[in-house]
């Protein structure tokens, strides 16, 4: 059995008539930062609870350090909802002891912890007021200190930017690099990519309930049909003199410099913008200007998700502008 | 077993640890005390009362004022505390249905005319007439005709109907002395014979042996059994319906607050079940212990100023209630009736937002918890009626009436019988109950989807249930 933090085979959830899931398989090996990305109603969060055994799979198995999830399994994952609050009536030391004690630490131990992570994230002075008095960022903030309290070596995120501003995604891209360097394993989910390309080495893309790519960031970006841009002085014909090299180019048509054309390459199977540039230069290309197409994130899961994808990730778009 | 108690910590330290928990439980005897002063306050406040007897001659004016006498004065209640013989002897003069009238105060005056068309203002209140205690309207006026006809009460309150009652006792009175003497027999006689009545002695049957124990009177241990399997029946009530406070709107707090995913990483549903029954078991626990603890302080100061003849019989009484027969009984149906109920609060909040939508769900449970409140008052007056039997069958309301009958010495094999029923029955809500908590917490299943689990048990109402958003 194999011990990744964790590891889906074949899982398949329904509700009713519905398939949420289906015959998902991945593994998250040990150390690394996995993105799960799809947009709203793409299984994302029913997998991330099926893996912590908070729902069960109707088909499939989920395995967490080898092992179906189980008390000894679940003390090792901390674990941000999707859907997450905080009792009001509790301070927010309280809170954060509270489920640290609940994944297995001493009251000593959680208060002491609860303590330290408030003070380090600037929330002692408001370590015993009620959670209800605290504004949402802090709550926030609260909630996430809750699920790292017991140094967890295993986190799951679930939509962990949603709702908060850009200053407090900025912090918790950091907390999340922070977590990566101590050790810990992390898959979080959203719908925004641009996350994932700054903070995942592996994603796993998920459309209408199937997995549509499991891999790294190149993989990824090695799905799309790239190319590049080159500009020339003049009225310099580049698909004529490149002709032989196997490059599709064709001609920009709007351009904002006269001086300069811009023409556009698909690279070919095997071949990069490295490639195209090194037969321009072969050439004697008068070359003013070389733009490799940037690669998006978004542009992969629209050409992998197909067109009903690309719809639900459009429809994503107001909460990731939210975000 | 930790996470449990961890659960179990964390809600009912969230309860007892806010003040008003514990000023509600502080603030009961004051009530009490509170209480007790406006009953008495009412008693001592009846107004003064202002009434006319039109007739000719005196003589139901005479023997209205006797009946008034025989009544017990509010000296003599104020004395009752501190001389029981003083209250027994103005008991023993006195009617039962005296007794009512004795508080109040009335005052006949001079009929202020002698025709209702006369005294109608003074009955209104549109004029007052004059009497000892100052000015005040006519209260009542008693108009008999002389013609023998039925005898007028004539009054606007028609609620207050004391002055009525003892004209009617002055009237039979009257009568009674009329036809006694024109049969030539003197009243006292009459009076005489009342007195030679036997007393009837109330015995309790017993076997030989224990009649050679403790005799056959009716003793206080032989009722206090009755009194406390309504008093426990009674507290069962009051802990479902504390219990479906905390539960219900706990539970509403940790769905509407979004905490059920976290908290299901780590403690599993069947944990999380048993730790809030076992808090809000707790709470329940702690308020009516300390309710326990004000009444053994009263006891206990009781004792130090009541004298033995009264406290023996209440140690008696409380001897004859610590029985095995009643309390094991009692202890069962607690811990099943406690644990179906709560776990039905528990499952419906579990699918409510909002402390509204918990009511819409809640309202049919009420109309059912009502019943056993009904049988608490049969069994008040008829600890064996046979209804009580029959509803004690009913697996929902068994745990209320089998503490009602255990004082009537139930056959065996119904007791158990009815534990058994009832624990199968617990066993089945709590196996329902926890699926539908699952649902609720972990599916978000609502209140639409428990109507159309509702309306698929109904016939002709079959509709496939709505899966619930992932």
């Amino acid at each position: 059995m194999s011990m990744f933090p964790l590891a889906m085979s074949g899982v398949t959830k329904r509700f009713g008539h519905f398939t949420a899931v289906k015959n998902l398989n991945f593994e998250v090996p040990e150390g690394k930062i996995i993105g799960f990305l799809g947009p709203n109603g793409a299984g994302k969060s029913t997998s991330l609870r099926m893996a912590l055994g908070v729902m069960n799979p109707d088909e499939g198995q989920t395995h967490l350090f080898g092992a179906p999830p189980n008390r000894e399994s679940l003390a090792k994952v901390g674990f941000l909802p999707e859907e997450r609050g905080l009792y009001k009536k509790m301070s927010p030391r309280a809170s954060i002891a509270y489920f640290a004690q609940l994944k297995g630490l001493s009251s000593r131990e959680a208060f002491s912890r609860a303590d330290e992570l408030l003070e380090t994230s600037g929330l002692a002075p408001f370590a015993r007021s009620k959670n209800s008095k605290l504004s949402k960022g802090m709550a926030q903030k609260v909630q996430i200190l809750s699920t790292l309290a017991h140094k967890p070596s295993f986190l799951i995120l679930d939509e962990p930017f949603s709702g908060l501003d850009p200053v407090n995604q900025q912090v918790l891209e950091d907390l999340i690099r922070q977590e990566h360097q101590r050790g810990a394993t992390i898959v979080f989910s959203t719908h925004v990519m641009e996350h994932a390309e700054r903070l995942c080495d592996s994603i796993v893309m998920m459309a209408g309930g199937r997995k549509v790519f499991d891999g790294d960031l190149q993989q990824a970006y090695d799905t799309l049909d790239r190319g590049a841009r080159l500009g020339v002085s003049g009225d310099f014909n580049v698909a004529t003199a490149l002709q032989e090299t196997g490059f599709d180019i064709k001609r920009v048509a709007q351009t904002e410099d006269a001086d300069t054309q811009w023409w556009h390459a698909n690279l070919p199977v095997g071949k990069n913008a490295q490639d195209l540039l090194r037969a321009a230069i072969e050439k004697s290309i008068p070359i003013t200007g070389f733009m490799p197409d940037e690669a998006r994130l978004r542009d992969v899961f629209v050409k992998l998700a197909g067109p009903k994808g690309a719809e639900a990730l459009k429809a994503s778009k107001p909460l990731e502008e939210t975000a | 077993m930790r996470n449990t108690f961890l659960v179990f910590k964390r809600d009912y330290l969230g309860y007892v640890q806010a003040w008003g928990f514990w000023l509600s439980i502080a603030s009961l005897p004051f009530l009490m005390a509170l209480g007790f002063g406006f009953a008495m306050l009412a008693a001592t406040s009846t107004p003064v009362r202002y009434y006319s007897v039109i007739e000719a001659g005196t003589i139901y004016t005479d023997h209205i004022e006797t009946e008034f006498a025989k009544s017990i004065s509010i000296d003599d209640l104020q004395n009752a505390g501190q001389n029981p013989e003083a209250t027994s002897q103005a008991l023993s003069e006195v009617s039962p249905e005296d007794t009512g009238l004795s508080l109040e105060t009335y005052i006949r005056i001079p009929p202020p005319a002698r025709d209702i068309d006369g005294l109608r203002p003074y009955l209104l209140g549109e004029q007052l007439v004059d009497g000892p205690e100052g000015e005040k309207p006519l209260f009542a006026a008693i108009i008999v005709p002389s013609d023998g006809s039925d005898i007028e009460y004539w009054s606007e309150d028609i609620t207050v109907s004391g002055l009525r009652s003892t004209v009617s006792r002055a009237s039979r009175a009257i009568s009674r002395q009329r036809v006694f003497a024109e049969a030539n027999i003197d009243p006292s006689i009459i009076k005489e014979a009342d007195d030679a009545a036997l007393d009837v002695l109330e015995r309790r049957i017993r076997t030989v042996q224990e009649q050679a124990e403790t005799g056959d009177d009716v003793t206080v241990a032989d009722r206090a059994p009755f009194f406390a399997s309504l008093g426990l029946s009674y507290m069962l009530f009051f802990m479902v319906f504390s219990a479906l406070q905390y539960l219900t709107m706990g539970t509403i707090e940790e769905r509407s607050n979004k905490i059920f995913d976290t908290l299901l990483t780590s403690v599993r549903i069947p944990q999380v079940l048993a730790g809030k029954l076992a808090a809000v078991a707790g709470v329940t626990l702690t308020m009516m212990g300390a309710w326990a603890l004000f009444a053994s302080i009263g006891v206990i100061i009781g004792a130090t100023v009541l004298p033995p003849e009264v406290m023996e019989p209440i140690q008696e009484g409380i001897a004859a209630v610590i029985t095995p027969s009643i309390i094991l009984p009692t202890i069962i149906s607690f811990i099943l009736g406690y644990l179906m109920y709560g776990m039905v609060f528990l499952a419906l909040g579990s699918l409510c937002d909002t402390i509204q939508e918990a009511q819409t769900l809640l309202s049919p449970l009420m109309i059912i918890l009502m019943l056993p409140m009904l049988m608490i008052a049969v069994a008040a007056n008829d600890p064996s009626s046979p209804l009580i039997g029959i509803v004690s069958w009913i697996p929902l309301f068994t745990p209320f009436m089998l503490i009602l009958r255990m004082p009537t010495d139930p056959p065996l094999w119904e007791v158990m019988a009815q534990i058994g029923l009832m624990a199968l029955t617990a066993f089945l809500i709590l196996w329902l109950a926890a699926k539908v908590y699952r649902a609720g917490a972990v599916h978000g299943a609502g209140m639409s989807d428990a109507m159309n689990w509702i309306k698929g048990f109904l016939p002709g109402k079959k509709k496939q249930a709505e899966p619930v958003d992932p």
